[in-house]
């Protein structure tokens, strides 16, 4: 009867979100201080299952075992102060919990070391940040490597430039470095570390030991923990992160006050810079940790408040796939509960334009609402993937990615380019099969489509650039001058990159626009501050041999496209996914990396997989997707999901692509768009241009220089630079006019011809207008109360003498600039 | 180009709605007798922030520093050119003979004569450098300083933050220009652009009002129907890309019905006499629509002088075909920027707006010294002369010389970036503020070691 009455009383705390009882835990479980003064900060944390959901630090109450060995500060600051062995313990409500510390080293001198310790302070401080001394320029005749990427520049900048003034091993608080730094002498940066503070000290005690600079033997840095890895908290709560450092001799090291916090999501939770978290909204929030050239990660989920019903609408809610359970997984842990069932009008809309681009026509609507078999979705989108518009839809895709264009490629270039990528889509080219068709092509331009990438591309620099955005959906670019700030990617890989790359030839050929691409057995290209090439190297890989006469493309989309590769089947699928489901996993599409986390990586890994082991077949990929709940799923929210915008509890809404709209607007008005004008390449303005004939939709344009002011309005890409911010899907006003006033939709209404045309032939009355127009337009009929506001106001207009054909040209316009027909719902 | 969530919002008068609207409307859809239902302010100075505004003239092609605002009396003839320098109201400072009527208000203006680049000597890179501060490289879209203006500070009632006219620069030899929109900003942020002629005897912006078929009684039937298919209510409510859709309709009713948008393009209210003084060149209309919007609420105007440099007379003085020589620029460019521009002065002057508005009028390189064979001059980012002026610039001061044959700056050298740090502190924005770029990383206005011009100020 007790048991009962407890679990019954249990399921009601953990139904109604109650904090149950948590056991108390102490992070890190085991401390090893080396070194005189040695610190580590301890973390007192509720603990639930295996999840930290609270932070207890400041109220639980520290005692060491030993202080001989080591001290317990009230705030939890252990201190090394002996050699032995101690055990630290926290108690907090009861509850106990408890780590053992071990102290060497204690009778040994500190030696300061440049590269772990100095550096360190530098950049924790911001002296080398890119606004301070780390700009290219430096600052007032300071400059050191951004973000202290280069040590041995800095300790020769710091100790020996300047006449050496810049330290005093007599009296180091007469060093330049700390009367700048401590405002005891004019400095442009102001006040940067307290006279007397810690990193005062090991700055000083490092000047007085002889500015040691760097030690071939020293340990280097291996890697970085975060305590805790993870939590979940709620808005309000504190968390303090810690952060140790491990280095090469086995050593670990409190680094908390020297690295740098940032939040991928400031909405859901803040953090300042000591690591201190502080929630502030529901979702999830990676707290990135910066040290050294590491960057770590603490995960931070914030339930949203859900109901009572939410286990009961997760179970109702379908699974067709994998990715169903993966999507349900990560909605369950942040009790959002997902929106019911698009119905069908809503999903063959929006089947037809997420993969094809186009607007299903009434029969098509009909046909389908008719049908009542079970498995009718799965064969819609089975036919959709076989139509002609799927090919143009994403051949215009990969051509915006590849930036396939008259821009800077001769017509007859750009053209056999876009033949490449669209004869790939239509037989459905494997991906990595693309991808290395692209990256090894040789030979006239011309003949093979693929080698244009190499004639739009003949900088290496920019060529190995491009091939990360492009290929591996991730920006390399600072590191071509510096090791990245934002990632781990050094300058050393990036130019070991760039030598896959430096061996690629390009003659002219024999045709105007014709040039022939070559790999060639020598070349390198020099690493800017090494002066030297780098082996020939993929990132995180094992160099191709130098000696090597192997096309050292091959050798790349050998590493490219093999299984293995962390990167590049998550690339391609995050790419589609956002194309279907009006999100990336990892937004922007092309920005993956360590510090900008997918908002599901359970799922991210199950679709690389399902890719991957499907060989990189990109329709199976969009088959998985499509047929899944979770794209299925109706736009409208529930009150309890109505925040969530990144864990697919309903179909995103979304506005439809600039070639979309216009595209749209011909296939409803039967007005085909007029392409007769090309942008020139050098010499300004603009030609006249006939080989688009009348009927050719902005889907289909294999060039991005095609004139038309719409596109751009609506934020067509320029495809001038690998990158998805190209495209521009907001609204603007100009936009808004543009419909209101302008050419485009209101020709093709008065366009003789056109659908008008045939009702007023036709005598269609309003009902039968008003019916029509919904069905071109929006794929559903209107509503009873819709049609009623409707034919009232054009019996209205009738009334008043307005001509028949402006009232049928004013009811097409009003559909065609509301939103629901310029969104994807 | 219009931002809600802006840092400073957009200081809409109250929380109309598009029904709101569409009874103002109703009431007189677009005429011009609403009354003031639109919060619609009088253009009175009163009534205004104290913000900083600016209008920045581009000389696209490249005025010849040597023939316009660094004369060299004393240099060779082949470097000379063919005029002579007259003195000007201020005291030392001299200027071509072909800028009379500037000579008259060099009070209102200062020279900057040390403004140099070391990029490629094509039109392209000079106009993104003057325009955003920087050289585009590495893909990175950069936003003009008009767009960032409009970003940081929102618009004031229905006009837009920045407007410029009459067109974009088109193609001038390389690539598509860039450093004319809002970048990586977005969409949202980019500039009003005119795409009209003000100086067109039919001038009427297009898109700006309903084309002459739609009839006011038309354009209203057309919102009311649109509201009454606009279904699926519950989809949309949550959605920030709707409301942005919804928000930016909103604001073009605003301003296709507003009095005081509809008034601020409306160049015909201008009286024949006003409209002469600027000059009925297209330079000298645009000077004109520019004060008329700088009165109205307007923070930033680009006018650019010409949209190519192809078949057309302008700065751009090569000396041959299809470009301009000498003789044609200082007959027909120079007398229309030298009316419009000072006319603008004074005017703005005249009507208590020059403290709080810069002109800035700045080509995107100076021309070679010496006089090439065709009778021209050719591209030389070596050095040349930019004028500054208004808001909080000081006027009749020379900033910086070239040297004797004007080829290179001898003191005081300034790059793009600074003239875009002194236009930006002008403004009243600190250089250095830090706007999220693309992937957001962290891009100040100008690059961190570039100052304004101290002597400007």
């Amino acid at each position: 009867m007790r048991t009962q009455l407890w679990l019954s009383l249990c399921l009601l705390a953990s139904s109604s979100g109650v904090v149950r009882a948590a056991e108390l835990q102490l992070q890190p479980a085991d401390v090893a201080l080396t070194g005189p003064g040695a610190t580590q900060r301890m973390l007192a944390v509720a603990v639930e299952g295996k999840q930290v959901v609270g932070d207890r630090t400041g109220q639980a109450k520290f005692t060491s075992s030993n202080p001989a060995v080591a001290n317990v500060t009230e705030s939890g600051v252990v201190q090394a102060v002996g050699d032995g062995v101690a055990t630290i313990t926290a108690a907090h409500e009861g509850q106990q919990a408890s780590a053992k510390v071990k102290v060497t080293k204690t009778q040994e001198p500190a030696a300061e070391s440049f590269r772990n310790q100095i550096i360190p302070i530098l950049t924790r401080n911001g002296c080398n940040s890119g606004a301070c001394h780390g700009a290219l320029a430096g600052k007032g005749g300071l400059k050191l490597s951004l973000r202290g990427y280069d040590p041995e520049a800095d300790h020769f900048a710091l100790t020996r430039q300047a006449g050496a003034r810049r330290i005093d091993r007599q009296e180091p608080a007469k060093s330049l470095l700390l009367r700048k730094a401590t405002l005891t002498m004019d400095h442009g940066g102001g006040l940067k570390i307290e006279a007397n503070s810690r990193d005062f000290q090991v700055l000083a005690d490092w000047i007085a030991h002889g500015a040691p600079g760097l030690r071939a033997d020293e340990p280097r840095i291996q890697r970085l923990e975060v305590f805790p890895a993870a939590a979940t908290l709620k808005p309000t709560d504190g968390l303090q992160i810690v952060v140790r450092a491990w280095y090469s001799d086995g050593r670990s090291t409190d680094v908390t006050r020297w690295a740098k916090f940032s939040s991928s999501e400031e909405l859901v939770a803040k953090v300042d810079e000591h690591g201190q978290v502080k929630v502030a909204g529901h979702g999830e929030a990676a707290i990135v940790v910066w040290y050294s050239d590491l960057v770590a990660a603490s995960q931070i989920t914030s339930p949203f408040a859900g109901s009572d019903r939410l286990e009961q609408q997760l179970a109702q809610s379908p699974r067709h796939n994998y990715i169903d359970e993966l999507v349900l997984a990560k909605l369950r842990a942040l009790r959002i509960p997902p929106s019911g069932v698009s119905n069908d009008e809503e999903f063959i809309r929006r089947a037809f334009l997420d993969a094809a681009g186009i607007l299903p026509t009434p029969d098509e609507v009909e046909k389908f609402l008719a049908d009542s078999a079970a498995d009718k979705r799965a064969r819609l989108i089975d036919a959709l993937l076989q139509r002609p518009e799927f090919v143009d839809y994403w051949t215009y895709k990969w051509s915006d990615m590849l930036l396939v264009s008259t821009r800077r490629l001769p017509q007859p270039a750009a053209w056999s380019f876009y033949q490449f990528v669209r004869q790939s889509v239509a037989s459905n080219k494997p991906w990595d099969r693309f991808a290395r068709d692209i990256l090894t092509a040789s030979g006239s331009n011309l003949q093979n489509g693929a080698a244009n990438y190499f004639v739009l591309h003949k900088d290496v620099t920019d060529l190995t650039e491009t091939t990360a955005v492009t290929f591996l959906g991730m920006s390399i670019t600072c590191a071509r001058c510096h090791n990245h700030p934002l990632e781990k990617w050094t300058q050393d890989q990036y130019w070991g990159m760039a030598s896959l790359f430096a061996r690629v030839a390009i003659k002219n050929g024999d045709r105007s626009g014709e040039v022939t691409v070559q790999a060639q057995p020598s070349g390198d290209i020099p690493h800017p501050r090494r002066g030297e090439a780098m082996p020939p190297t993929p990132l995180d890989a094992k160099p191709l041999a130098a000696s090597s006469v192997q096309d050292r493309r091959a050798y790349f989309a050998d590493w490219l496209t093999a299984p293995e590769n962390p990167y590049f089947a998550k690339a391609l699928v995050n790419r589609v996914w956002r194309n279907f489901m009006g999100r990336a996993l990892v937004e922007a599409e092309d920005d993956l990396r360590q510090t900008n986390p997918p908002s599901n990586p359970a799922l991210f890994d199950a679709l690389a997989k399902d890719f991957t082991t499907h060989q990189y077949d990109v329709k199976h990929l969009i088959r998985a997707i499509m047929n899944s709940a979770a794209y299925q799923r109706s736009s409208k929210p529930l009150p309890e999901n109505a925040a969530d915008d990144r864990f697919y509890s309903r179909y995103l809404i979304r506005r439809l692509s600039a070639e979309v709209i216009l595209d749209a607007y011909s296939q409803v008005t039967k007005v085909p768009t007029p392409f007769n004008q090309v942008l020139q390449g050098t010499a300004g303005g603009f030609n006249n241009y006939a080989g688009y004939p009348l009927g050719t939709r902005a889907l289909q344009l294999p060039d991005a220089q095609v004139v038309s002011q719409f596109l751009d309005s609506f934020g067509r890409p320029d495809r001038s630079v690998a990158c998805s911010c190209e495209r521009q899907q907001d609204s603007s006003v100009g936009q808004a006019l543009h419909i209101n006033n302008g050419k485009t939709l209101n020709d093709k209404l008065r366009a003789k011809g056109s659908r008008l045309d045939d009702w007023l032939t036709e005598k269609i009355d309003d009902e039968e207008a008003v019916r029509r127009i919904f069905l071109l337009a929006l794929c559903r009929k209107p509503t009873p109360a819709e049609q009623d506001r409707v034919i009232k106001l054009m019996q209205e207009a009738a009334a008043a003498q307005a001509p028949r054909r402006e009232v049928l040209e004013d009811l097409v316009w009003s559909v065609l600039s509301g939103k629901e027909f310029l969104f994807n719902r | 180009m219009l931002r809600l969530d802006a840092k400073r919002p957009a200081s809409f008068c109250d929380g109309l709605t598009r029904r709101d609207f569409l009874h103002a409307g109703a009431l007189a859809p677009l005429g011009f007798t609403l009354p003031d239902f639109l919060c619609a302010k009088p253009p009175a100075a009163g009534s205004r922030d104290k913000d900083v505004n600016c209008i920045m003239l581009f000389l696209v092609g490249g005025p010849s520093h040597i023939d316009t605002w660094d004369p060299k009396p004393k240099a060779p003839a082949e470097v000379r050119g063919p005029f002579q320098p007259i003195a000007t109201s201020v005291p030392g400072m001299q200027l071509s003979e072909i800028f009379p009527k500037m000579a008259k208000h060099a009070d209102k203006f200062s020279l900057v004569r040390s403004v140099y680049h070391t990029a490629t000597a094509v039109h392209d890179t000079g106009h993104q450098m003057m325009q955003t501060g920087r050289l585009f490289s590495g893909g990175v879209e950069h936003p003009h300083a008009g767009c960032v203006l409009g970003f940081l500070k929102g618009q004031r009632g229905e006009v837009p933050a920045h407007v410029l006219m009459p067109r974009p620069i088109g193609r001038t030899g390389g690539n598509m220009p860039h450093g004319q929109s809002a970048g990586y900003l977005g969409k949202q942020h980019d500039p009003f652009v005119l795409n009209a002629d003000p100086s067109d005897t039919k001038f009427k912006v297009p898109d700006l009002l309903p084309p002459d078929y739609i009839s006011a009684v038309r354009a209203e039937r057309r919102q009311k129907l649109r509201d009454a298919v606009d279904g699926a209510v519950e989809s949309f409510e949550k959605s920030a890309a709707a409301k942005q859709l919804d928000d930016n309709f909103n604001l073009a009713y605003r301003l296709m019905s507003s009095p005081q948008a509809r008034e601020a393009f409306a160049l015909d209210q201008e009286s024949p006499a006003m409209r002469d003084r600027y000059g009925r060149t297209r330079f000298g209309q645009c000077c004109l629509l520019a004060r008329r919007l700088i009165e109205r609420g307007v923070r930033f105007v680009t006018v650019n002088m010409f949209e190519t440099v192809f078949d057309e007379i302008t700065w751009d003085i090569h000396g041959s075909k299809p470009f301009t020589d000498i003789q044609e620029m200082s007959k027909v460019v120079v007398p229309s920027f030298d009316q419009g521009y000072s006319t603008l002065l004074e005017d703005l002057q005249e009507r208590g707006l020059l403290a709080t508005t810069m002109v800035t009028a700045l080509g995107e390189f100076g021309r070679t010294p010496k006089v090439n064979p065709a009778g021209g001059r050719d591209h030389h980012p070596g050095v040349w002369t930019i004028l500054m002026g208004g808001g909080p610039l000081q006027g009749g001061r020379i900033v910086g010389e070239s040297d004797e044959l004007g080829y290179t700056p001898k003191t005081k050298p300034v790059t793009p970036g600074e003239v875009a740090a002194t236009i930006y502190k002008g403004l009243g924005l600190d250089p250095h503020h830090e706007l999220n770029g693309p992937q957001n990383r962290p891009l100040p206005l100008v690059d961190y070691a570039l100052q304004p011009i101290g002597e400007l100020f």
